[in-house]
């Protein structure tokens, strides 16, 4: 009695025991693709990058889940072919009524081939800054530097611009450096060519860059043009200034406040001055 | 120092002391070399540890998986073909294990590392780089400090052609040692912009030890490629 009510169809030809196969296929492909998930998970770990290795999974599981489909769809006793145009038609239907989810989708798949930037990659989009977590087919997850999942939908990313700041292997970054004009200019260059020279990620070619470039109000202002490979330039730049500012110190070579050298009209005769330090704010016995 | 001792034991040369020591069930590996001490606890009492030459790559961390070496500049003259001796640092690598199944435990080197970028910063490539001179034989060195780079260089263009720089992948590298330590690699050139460069698998002397590489250890899923094909030039 049972089993003559499974033989019931629910939907055209459809019976309640072909629903059933059809939902055990599918949860069985479900549950392989999640244990097969796991065990290349355990053994694949340590040789391949975690976002190589989700990129793997995630094409494995969907495959998996595909077939189980395929393989369940026998149960209904759905012509394929049949099924094509159907699922044609109803595509067109479904892509007229959400075209956002259709724009959005498209823009991934653009994204997807074009490749302005992959997961792991420090970008800035729009005003959202950060690092790419995953690209998905219709949005794409960015983690802040200060840690929020921010999900940007592909057609806003399509349609802005990306900086990505380590698509290429290398790239540069600059400081100035004011040193006070009692300095000796030439030795300071030596000095930071020297550090520059130490760093083994301050890269020999192209070779950095150390010049006076102006003649400033209360400095002489060195400039510095490093390059460092993309993956490790922030380390790079941290370090460098601070032990450029030590070396600097040790060497006895200033690296002075603001100043502004203020004379006053009724010492003029006596040709009394006051070196004043600070923002410019004038002290002094007027 | 290079070779395969059994836990415990101690080895020291060139100012550096490798020593796993056992305490209990457990054990602690310790590395002094100048300016640099590493302690680790290590959750076994047996085993070999391996100590040798490795990819000159990793070291202060790994950034890259190219060498690249700059050397004073090579005349050749068309369809010919010069063997040259070239320095380079070598980083020594420890690792443990038993059986074939072996794991990196330290890396470290006596040499200054220092990087360089091959071509532009958009398609080229970072490498580790070496500059040297180069010699017409291997030149006397020490082990724990420089290896030689057996490098034959030919030059299969129509013009003469001046080289100074060799780029190889280190994924397909091979270090070999002995009395000293050294890779051999062929270079090919076909033109001032364009050469081939391959690491060989055959040991410069007769009785030389091949080392266990990091690389594999690592990346036993990427295919090594070789040959690399330098398309940046081979001179300045």
């Amino acid at each position: 009695m049972a089993f003559e009510s499974l033989r019931i169809e629910i939907i055209g030809n459809v019976t309640l025991f072909d629903l059933i196969v059809f939902a055990i296929s599918v949860l069985a492909a479900a549950i392989i693709a999640k244990v097969v998930a796991i065990y290349l998970k355990k053994s694949l770990s340590d040789r391949i990058q975690p976002k190589e290795m989700d990129f793997l999974i995630r094409i494995i599981q969907a495959a998996i889940v595909i077939i189980g489909i395929y393989l369940a769809l026998p149960s209904f006793d759905i012509n394929l072919a049949d099924m094509l145009v159907v699922g044609g038609t109803m595509g067109l239907v479904i892509a007229f009524a959400s075209q956002r989810i259709v724009s959005n989708f498209g823009s991934g798949l653009f994204l997807i081939a074009e490749r302005p930037m992959k997961p792991g990659d420090s970008v800035n989009i729009g005003a959202v800054s950060g690092t790419v977590e995953e690209i998905r087919v219709l949005s794409t997850i960015i983690k802040t530097h200060e840690g929020v999942y921010v999900r940007v939908p592909n057609e806003k990313i399509f349609t802005s611009e990306i900086t990505n700041f380590v698509a290429n292997v290398a790239r540069r970054f600059e400081y100035t450096i004011g040193i006070s004009y009692q300095s000796d200019a030439a030795r300071a260059i030596r000095i930071i060519k020297s550090l520059l020279d130490d760093h083994p990620f301050v890269l020999r070619h192209p070779a950095p860059s150390v010049f006076v470039d102006t003649l400033s109000d209360s400095s002489v202002n060195l400039r510095v043009f490093i390059w460092a490979p993309s993956r490790v330039w922030w380390s790079v730049r941290t370090e460098m200034l601070w032990a450029i500012k030590k070396a600097l110190d040790a060497e006895g070579i200033e690296i002075p406040f603001p100043q502004r050298v203020i004379t006053f009209a009724r010492d003029k005769e006596g040709s009394s001055r006051c070196d004043t330090p600070g923002d410019g704010a004038a002290y002094g016995r007027p | 120092m290079f070779g395969i001792y059994k836990i415990p034991f101690q080895t020291d040369a060139g100012g550096i002391t490798v020593s796993v020591e056992v305490e209990g069930e457990t054990s602690t590996y310790r590395r002094v070399a100048p300016g640099e001490t590493l302690t680790k606890r290590l959750g076994y009492r047996e085993g070999r540890v391996i100590i040798n030459p490795v990819e000159p790559v990793n070291l202060p961390s790994e950034v890259t998986g190219m060498l690249e070496f700059h050397f004073t500049p090579v005349t050749l003259r068309p369809s010919s073909r010069i063997p040259v001796c070239l320095k380079f640092p070598v980083e020594i690598g420890v690792f443990v294990g038993a059986a074939e199944n072996y794991t990196l435990l330290d890396v470290f080197s006596l040499a200054r590392p220092k990087y360089s970028l091959y071509g532009t910063p958009e398609n080229g490539f970072i490498t580790r780089h070496v500059e040297c001179e180069v010699f017409e034989s291997a030149p006397p060195t020490d082990p724990l400090k420089e290896g030689v780079l057996f490098l034959a260089i030919r030059n299969s263009g129509r013009d003469w052609v001046e080289v100074s720089r060799a780029v190889f992948d280190v994924s397909a590298l091979r270090i070999f040692h002995g009395r000293m330590v050294a890779i051999s690699g062929e270079m090919e050139v076909f033109s001032r912009l364009v050469a081939e460069t391959r690491v060989l698998d055959l040991p410069p002397e007769e009785g030389m030890k091949q080392s266990l590489r990091v690389f594999p250890t690592k990346r036993l899923l990427i295919p090594e490629k070789q040959p690399f094909m330098m398309e940046y030039g081979v001179g300045e």
